[in-house]
């Protein structure tokens, strides 16, 4: 599908998709900034904002072999965590100060054990993720945030003060509405932004340094109000699934005819969804609530199913939704079991749903195509 | 009777059955260590004699795991199930398995998830699981736990039933002792809200004191495991730790019989010189959970390479004695026994090494020759530390060999090929 926008802050946030170091974090360490790495939508990314680090979220762009990483982990295990882990053998990520890994999955867990034992980035940190919702969890979290805060103090010779949390909970909370504001031209009967540059631009805002992020985003809402809009696709699609941050991905979808117009993905939606709430007397518990309660979860936080898929009919109501892709990593438990349990609510729904299994890498792009070209035309697409 | 709450007890009953024929067959034939296991063979009976009752009579029933403090459930005599074991029913394989993987195959649910996990999603879906009138899931060690209990809780068999699960953090630390025993409680309030039943701490002291001399028979029973040769074969060392872990394992006195025989026993041997497995060569360390087909591979083994299986991560699960002398010490002994010392829990809810200490120490104390993984096809946190795993033997200078299996489906990977594989390990290895 092509672009219907000619827009230079588009196109940069395009090319950091595409790569992993990027010219905005050659800068930054050229200022004497550091970087620290991370794992998940999960991560208060706040807390390294506010200790004056540019925080990135590891992906595998580019990867394509996962020769050292196999020493590690096995065939069974989840790709994307195989070909990160290769980039970070390989060297990819020699520009990071330091890495932070929750315990979110299975496998991104393990390569916290690895990453310690086989690569010599100074700073290598584990927190303990509650995988419920309750206040509890919060309180516990908060301590969390609050041991990651003293053990980045100690590191990088900083101070973490309320004020600078504060500060940093107000940043990001713009880019979360910066971005719902890109969110709201999708709406349009005729969006003039494709799902794959909307990712790119999500996946832009984890890759660089946030007050450029926001100016560049805020460029681009402007120059959105006035490009021409899609008129011309088959269906509007949402995609719903876990980690997915290539726009290729998206391209081939969108290549068929059907129009991404809405998500819920770990680099789309559920970043950004939700604010943390401003003014609160304790930052750190407003920190903690958002991570653990109130941000949009995945199926690996218990018991809140229901209102993961009230958010997903949410999305199809409001964005007007034909029909819903839900894409899922081979090897990822949670999202197997959710793929069973939101399929019959699909059944009741009666909205078209197409689940498809896949590998991190565009390996499978013929099959791809042919099961969305299948799909569309099952559901009677123009 | 409902027919859904009739069908729910269908298997219930055929396993009941099962374990009637058990034990008569172990009545009729004492000899030997039969008389051992006869009061773990009624236990199951009566277990599920239990779970029928109180489906036809209306009684709270949980469904629930070893790992939720059993103890609790027992002062406040709430019985629980547990219902992931249904594949294994109590230590067997269960009969109807075959068809119910083929049938399995026909679920939305990609085949690349724990077997035993989508087994047990299938029995909720063709209706043969016992309906509970509370659900306290398992969330650890692994996602796929979780990820079953969030479908099954929304299944439309079982949606509405009341649902707690402690949370378990990631450390073993004080914090995260304190954390958890926190959680135990609010498991009890959510206990007593839905049973009527009231935990008085009396009784729970009662009981814990009695699974305290339970414990430490356990730890007492495989300190005798680390004798050369090994006192007793495999089937001591896995299944029936397994029966008595899923079958009620909150303060039974059989339990604490079954323990003080097999110590007996294993002194008699250790004495006589009489193991159980007469000709022993290869000391291997089993280091993941008994397979179903393991009957069809362990005798094998014996037989073939001499191979005693003297410890396994079932048999292994060294249980803190818990300190009774107030109500939060008995919380915070629970939070620990429950959070850091079950088998595989201990090993695979935290970092690597909680795997790594386990197999050095394992293999030191018990003078193994040899450490296998199976690498059960569900276990993707064990999966990624088997370089880890292999890594640590090459340090202590042991053998390692990794398969590849999948622990309930003998169609992954075939019997012939796991006995080829271990064949060439032995022979590479010099073992045997």
């Amino acid at each position: 599908m092509d672009s219907k926008i000619d827009s230079s802050v588009l196109k940069e946030f395009s090319e950091i998709a595409r790569m992993l170091a990027n010219p905005t974090i050659d800068d930054w360490k050229k200022q004497g900034g550091n970087v620290i790495g991370y794992y998940c939508t999960s991560m208060p990314v706040e807390i390294l904002t506010a200790a004056g680090c540019l925080p990135f979220r590891i992906r595998g762009t580019g990867s394509t072999d996962t020769d050292f990483s196999d020493a590690c982990f096995s065939s069974i295990n989840c790709s994307f965590v195989r070909h990160s882990f290769n980039v970070a053998l390989s060297g990819g990520f020699d520009f990071l100060d330091g890495i932070i890994v929750l315990n979110n999955c299975d496998n991104v867990r393990r390569v916290y054990d690895h990453w310690r034992r086989r690569l010599k980035t100074p700073f290598v940190q584990i927190m303990s993720l509650p995988r419920k919702t309750e206040e509890a969890q919060v309180v516990w979290f908060r301590d969390e945030i609050s041991n990651l805060i003293k053990a980045l103090e100690e590191q990088f010779k900083v101070n973490i003060t309320d004020e600078k949390l504060s500060d940093a909970i107000k940043h990001h909370n713009t880019t979360r509405r910066l971005q719902r504001d890109l969110y709201e031209f999708r709406k349009m009967d005729d969006p003039p932004i494709t799902g794959a540059e909307t990712l790119a631009t999500t996946v832009a805002s984890t890759a660089m340094p946030g007050e450029l992020y926001n100016q560049k985003l805020t460029t681009l809402l402007n120059e959105l109000k006035s490009a021409k809009g899609h008129k011309e696709y088959r269906a509007r699609l949402m995609v719903l699934g876990g980690e997915l941050e290539n726009p290729a991905f998206m391209e081939v979808i969108e290549g068929q005819g059907g129009l991404i117009v809405t998500d819920s993905l770990c680099f789309g939606t559920r970043m950004f969804w939700r604010e943390i709430e401003e003014g609160e007397d304790d930052p750190l518990t407003a920190i903690s609530r958002f991570y653990i309660s109130e941000r949009p979860s995945c199926p690996r936080v218990f018991g809140k199913y229901e209102d993961r898929s009230g958010f997903v009919k949410n999305m199809i109501k409001d964005f007007k939704v034909d029909g819903v892709i839900l894409e899922r990593l081979t090897f990822c438990d949670p999202w197997g079991f959710e793929q069973f349990t939101i399929k019959n609510e699909f059944d009741d729904w009666n909205i078209p749903l197409l689940m498809i299994d896949r590998d991190y890498t565009l390996s499978g792009v013929g099959q791809l195509k042919t099961r969305v070209q299948a799909f569309l035309e099952a559901m009677g697409g123009k | 009777m409902d027919k859904d709450l009739e069908k729910g007890l269908e298997r219930v009953y055929e396993d009941v059955a099962t374990y009637e024929g058990i034990v008569q067959m172990l009545e009729e034939n004492p000899s030997d260590m039969n008389h051992i296991h006869l009061p773990l063979a009624k236990n199951v009976i009566r277990q599920h004699q239990r779970t029928i009752d109180c489906v036809m009579n209306g009684k709270p029933l949980a469904a629930s795991y070893f790992t939720n403090a059993p103890e609790i459930f027992t002062a406040m005599d709430i019985h629980w199930y547990h219902a992931i074991a249904q594949a294994f029913a109590g230590g067997i394989e269960n009969p109807h398995m075959m068809d119910d993987l083929e049938a399995l195959s026909d679920m939305p649910i990609a085949s690349d998830v724990c077997t035993l996990l989508r087994l047990t999603l299938f029995y909720l879906d063709a209706g043969v699981l016992p309906k509970p009138t509370m659900i306290v899931p398992l969330i650890e060690p692994c996602d796929g736990v979780l990820g079953l209990h969030e479908a099954v809780r929304n299944h439309k068999a079982w949606r509405g039933i009341p649902f707690f699960t402690p949370d378990p953090p990631y450390y073993d630390d004080e914090r995260s002792i304190d954390y958890f025993a926190d959680e135990l409680e609010r498991m009890v309030e959510f206990l007593e809200k839905h049973s009527g039943q009231k935990l008085d701490m009396n009784r729970l002291r009662e009981v814990v004191e009695m699974t305290n001399k339970q414990y430490a028979l356990w730890v007492e029973y495989n300190e005798l495991r680390r004798a050369v040769p090994c006192p007793h074969g495999h089937i001591l060392a896995m299944a029936c730790f397994g029966l008595v872990q899923t079958e009620g394992s909150g303060g039974y006195p059989e339990h604490i019989q079954w323990y003080q025989d097999m110590i007996v026993d294993a002194e008699k041997r250790i004495k006589e010189n009489n193991p159980e497995v007469p000709t022993q060569k290869i000391r291997i360390l089993w280091f993941d959970v008994q397979p179903i087909w393991f009957n069809d591979l362990a005798p094998w083994m014996e037989q073939e390479w001499g191979v005693i299986v003297v410890m396994c991560m079932f048999g292994y699960a060294p249980y803190t004695q818990i300190d009774t002398s107030s109500d939060r010490s008995i919380f915070k002994g629970l939070a620990k026994r429950n959070l850091i010392d079950p088998p595989m829990v201990r090993q695979a809810r935290g970092i690597a090494d909680n795997f790594l200490h386990d197999i050095e120490g394992l293999v030191e104390d018990y003078k193994i020759d040899c450490v296998i993984v199976p690498g059960h096809m569900g276990h993707k946190d064990g999966s990624a530390s088997i370089s880890l795993m292999r890594e640590t033997c090459r340090g202590i200078d042991v053998p390692f060999l990794y398969i590849g299996v999948d622990q309930f489906d003998r169609r992954y990977t075939t019997i012939d090929e796991i006995k080829d594989k271990i064949s060439t390990f032995f022979t590479a290895m010099g073992l045997g």
